[in-house]
């Protein structure tokens, strides 16, 4: 297939490869953005009662500057390399779902554009980067840059959970023959958990979101105490978010490391096995333990012992990580490449990040550190001194594959030493203004002993780490002309994508090699002739329908955010003190609504019948009972406007009090959801009546029956805990 | 110390599973290696549960001493159990031709196992009366068993695949843990009869003041420990399956070259 050129044809791409380019690209321009937010932020702290910028702008830029590099660089960053990298790796020719792939990335930009656009609406968002409640609520944030700091991650949300599908299908279902879950390379395994993060905590964080925002347009409050709300419930949807968005952050990045050690080090990675089962164990503990961001709140001593315990339990995993990288450079022939060079600087720096860690899992040293410049000190560690080295060593390695033209390695090297030696310079003095007791997020500090000359050498490393980063773009530009030439495989590493052309085609592989093991490409040059490869294969595994595997997962991910409104509905209505005013005793009928219930609830009947019907070549009987389906839901839908249109007559809205604003949220996107899927029902009903509906049809009416009858199971345990056990108990 | 020595008591229980246990194992004539050592764990896991302070605090006295014997009858000594029991002499792998049930089911029993007995009713009814109490024990033992067969069946070939198998525990733990989560900050007592014990062993002071557990601490502790320590047992169960699932995929290992 001819590649297509032009300017046109990247915006129209849906090739795998040109949109990891996309995100990489966008990555990049972001990162010099949210980079020079910081030395923005560096030169007003470089003297103490500095007047570069005022508190209303620092605080602006510290906001920007932390959900720009989190959201707008490093998970695109990551996201462009796996999209780029994982197909290739496992023989693929492209993701799962090209197009949904395509969207994901418009998303991107668009993201970005709502963030950036509440600069030139009133203001950009000021209370940090975790958007404590009730500070960012109306009264404390009067600026609409709060709503477009909710709105943007809310697009950048449904984008990442999007991708990350679209990673969990590719990686189950388009592996090439030969290349099984034991023997996909570590970059892959560290994706899939990643993705699986990903779809998990992401609601989290949408449904959070979802009540700020309802909370600042409709007047409601969920997390305002003024009206019976609690704002620590946001420090836990967020933190349930947040902490294992951290291995969102990280995950990929020791994927990367994964691959770049053995090939410079010429050994294969020391404990293949434990590297990937350790990635496992931390991310089933990192949902366990958000907790340990809330030390400080109160949560009482007995929570602090079992949240400071687990914490620390994470070190054994990440640990077990450290020393398998390290037992790969053991003994190996060692060739510090610039990409070896930061892989390297990546252990020594992840560690000190991670020995800091430690030190706030205890919950008393917490306390002394919490909100002082020890924290920053310590996630620049982790976020920079890991995740970032792991992509700019990720950059070098994988440039030459991109491009067909390797990056000049002299002046990848001045890029790597003033990196190293200015993020050093910037951060690790943060550890002691910290313990000197100096406040984060705060634009200027008086003449204290020390502070002054710290944060003047901190800034110095800024500084340098801006001239380092701006070698990396020059460097890109000049070798993207210039550079040598690459080769196919210019590293001589084993893993699939180094066995296609520099850039590869876009089919990516004329063919794809035998796999017979976890390093195809050596046991090509290894394989003693006349050896069977089909008997040394490993017996096929089960292959999954990656429709089947997407709809799953999004019904995963929709799971747990009707969690979470479902947890504020319990703890506002069926915890403690209930709301004064209507409550769901006092207001639902429970008759009525439980005739509507049926109704919804024989719809899943009806539709199944209908799948039945289709799959026994009854394309007619099917139409009808879809029919069915869709009047059974539109009873309910009309159903519930009924008794929504009954409790405005009564004068409850949605910011009555607790119990109507989580009500309303509840059902109201429980009844979005059932629409949706009118809307997709009338769909298949459409195609059903208008034309042939044999062929693709059986798979896409399955794809709609699953989210249906979620949507139902949904609805059970939302008229189970509204509507009788709110009103019997 | 004394006191709490005093706790320990003669479980009709737990010495009828040490004897079977016995039995077992002279009438299979194991010899000691893993296998009867996991077996044997599983019956001293047992033991504390049911016959150490943790079983007679479970009664009526500490929830937090109830919710742990609930995890280790549940959790703990089911696994173990399935793990060390002893395969009959020349006995042939299992085969795949009896229907299988689907995985649900015993997921469901072992999910089931952890909210059924923390409804408020079935708690009380459960920590006040020693016949319901026994009940709560054996169905405990019994649905944890269910539960952990799909990915422990003592024969070879468990029926679910090592993929399968992570969904199955995974989802597990995010059940159990919802419900560590709810009991952890319900103001509302679980099992009101450990708000107000009816102390006839004498050791409330011995709680309250010697070890500072007010009412509200211990359903505290209890939800934390069905929280944090309850997942890692699941996560345990995890990294078993991906043991298995390298272990399939190890069989062309290939020569490194050097």
């Amino acid at each position: 297939m001819k590649e297509p050129r032009g300017a046109y044809s990247w915006v129209a791409t849906v090739d795998h490869k040109r949109i990891g380019v996309l995100y990489l690209l966008t990555s990049l321009f972001f990162f010099v953005v949210g980079g020079l937010e910081a030395l923005v932020m560096r030169l007003q702290l470089a003297r103490p009662n500095a007047t570069l910028v005022g508190p209303d702008t620092f605080n602006q830029l510290f906001t920007m500057h932390g959900t720009t590099m989190i959201f707008l660089v490093v998970m695109p960053a990551l996201v462009g390399f796996g999209n780029y990298f994982v197909p290739l790796m496992i023989g693929a020719r492209d993701m799962a779902f090209p197009r949904l792939n395509a969207m994901s990335y418009w998303l991107l930009p668009f993201g970005g554009l709502l963030l950036h656009f509440s600069l030139v609406a009133g203001g950009a968002p000021s209370a940090g980067w975790f958007a404590y409640a009730p500070l960012t609520e109306t009264p404390f944030s009067s600026t609409p840059g709060t709503d477009y700091w909710v709105l943007a991650l809310l697009v950048l949300g449904i984008g990442s959970v999007s991708t990350a599908i679209n990673f969990i299908a590719t990686i189950l279902t388009l592996r090439a023959p030969g290349m099984s879950m034991g023997r996909v390379p570590l970059f892959v395994w560290m994706t899939f958990i990643t993705s699986i993060l990903v779809v998990l905590a992401l609601p989290v964080l949408n449904a959070a979101i979802v009540m700020l925002l309802v909370d600042r347009q409709l007047d409601a409050h969920f997390f305002l105490a003024s009206g019976g709300g609690n704002a620590v419930l946001w420090q836990h949807f967020f933190w349930t978010f947040g902490h294992p968005e951290v291995y969102i952050l990280a995950l990929p990045a020791f994927g990367m490391i994964s691959e770049i050690i053995p090939v410079f080090s010429r050994k294969p990675i020391f404990g293949y096995e434990f590297v990937a089962a350790s990635t496992v164990a931390i991310a089933i503990l990192s949902f366990g333990v958000w907790a340990h961001h809330m030390f400080a709140v109160g949560l009482g001593h007995t929570a602090d012992v079992f949240f400071a315990a687990g914490s620390m339990l994470i070190a054994v995993p990440t640990g077990v990580k450290i020393f398998n990288w390290i037992a790969t450079m053991w003994g190996g022939s060692i060739h510090f490449k610039t990409a070896m060079l930061f892989a390297t600087a990546f252990l020594v720096e992840f560690v000190v990040g991670g020995l800091s860690g430690i030190t706030f899992a205890a919950a008393p040293i917490d306390w002394q550190m919490t909100d002082t410049y020890y924290v920053v000190a310590h996630f620049h560690y982790v976020a920079f001194g890991g995740t970032a080295f792991a992509l700019l060593g990720a950059t070098y390695y994988w440039f030459p594959k991109m491009s067909g033209r390797r990056l000049s390695e002299r002046l990848g090297k001045w890029n790597f030493w003033l990196m190293v030696v200015g993020f050093n310079t910037t951060f690790f003095v943060q550890h002691f203004l910290g313990i000197l007791g100096m406040p984060r997020r705060v634009f200027t500090y008086p003449n204290l002993p020390m502070w002054g000359t710290l944060n003047l050498v901190s800034t110095c490393g800024a500084v340098m780490m801006g001239i380092a980063s701006l070698l990396l773009v020059v460097n890109i530009g000049w070798s993207l002309r210039r550079g040598k030439r690459a080769g196919d495989n210019p590293w001589n590493a084993w893993t699939l994508e180094w066995a296609t052309t520099s850039p590869p085609p876009h089919d990516n592989f004329r063919q794809v090699p035998p796999i017979l093991g976890r390093r195809p490409l050596w046991d090509i040059l290894n394989q003693a002739p006349g050896s069977s490869a089909a008997a040394k294969a490993p017996r096929p595994e089960r292959s999954f329908d990656k429709g089947a595997v997407a709809v799953w997962t999004f019904v995963a991910s929709e799971a747990g955010f009707f969690l979470i409104l479902i947890a504020a509905y319990v703890f506002f209505n069926q915890f403690g003190a209930r709301p004064a005013g209507p409550s769901a005793a006092g207001v639902l009928d429970v008759h009525k609504t439980g005739a509507f219930t049926i109704c919804l609830l024989t719809s899943s009947f009806t539709l199944w019948v209908a799948e039945k019907n289709l799959h026994r070549k009854q394309p007619r009987a099917a139409a009808v009972w879809l029919a069915l389906t869709l009047i059974l839901g539109g009873i309910f839908i009309i159903g519930q406007g009924n008794e929504y249109i009954g409790l405005y007559q009564r004068g409850i809205g949605v910011a009555t009090n607790l119990f109507a604003t989580t009500f309303f949220t509840l059902t109201g996107f429980h009844g979005l959801h059932v629409t949706v899927g009118l809307f997709a029902l009338a769909l298949a009903l459409g195609l059903a009546v208008s034309r042939d509906f044999s062929a693709r049809a059986p798979s896409l009416l399955r794809a709609i029956g699953i989210y249906w009858h979620f949507v139902d199971v949904v609805w059970i345990a939302v008229f189970a805990i509204v509507y009788l056990w709110g009103i019997h108990s | 110390m004394g006191l709490l020595l005093s706790l320990w008591r003669l479980d009709p229980l737990a010495i009828a599973a040490c004897i079977a246990t016995a039995v077992v194992l002279v009438a299979r004539r194991t010899e000691l290696g893993p296998r009867s050592i996991l077996l044997g764990s599983a019956v001293v896991v047992l033991v504390a549960a049911l016959a150490s302070p943790i079983g007679s605090l479970a009664e009526g006295y500490l929830f937090s001493a109830h919710m742990l014997q609930h995890l280790l009858l549940v959790l703990v000594v089911p696994p173990l159990a399935l793990l060390g029991w002893p395969a009959r002499r020349g006995e042939r792998p299992a085969q795949t031709a009896r229907r299988r049930l689907h995985p649900l089911v015993p997921w469901l029993l072992g999910v089931g196992a952890m909210w059924l007995w923390h409804e408020p009713k079935l708690c009380d009814a459960a920590s006040s009366s020693p016949a319901v109490h026994r009940v709560q024990e054996l169905s405990l033992l019994a649905m944890g068993t269910a539960f952990w067969w799909p990915v422990l069946a003592p024969r070879a070939g468990a029926p679910l695949s090592p993929l399968a198998g992570i969904l199955y525990l995974f989802t597990a733990c995010v059940a159990c843990t919802l419900l560590g989560i709810v009991i952890t900050f319900s103001p509302v007592e679980v099992c009101s009869v450990f708000a107000h014990p009816v102390d006839r062993l004498g050791v409330m002071p011995l709680v309250r003041d010697g070890w500072g557990l007010s009412p509200e601490k211990d359903q505290q502790v209890g939800g934390l420990l069905m929280w944090v320590p309850a997942c890692l047992v699941y996560g345990v169960g995890i990294m078993g399956q991906l043991a298995r699932l390298f272990a399939e995929h190890d069989v062309a290992r290939q020569e490194e070259p050097s």
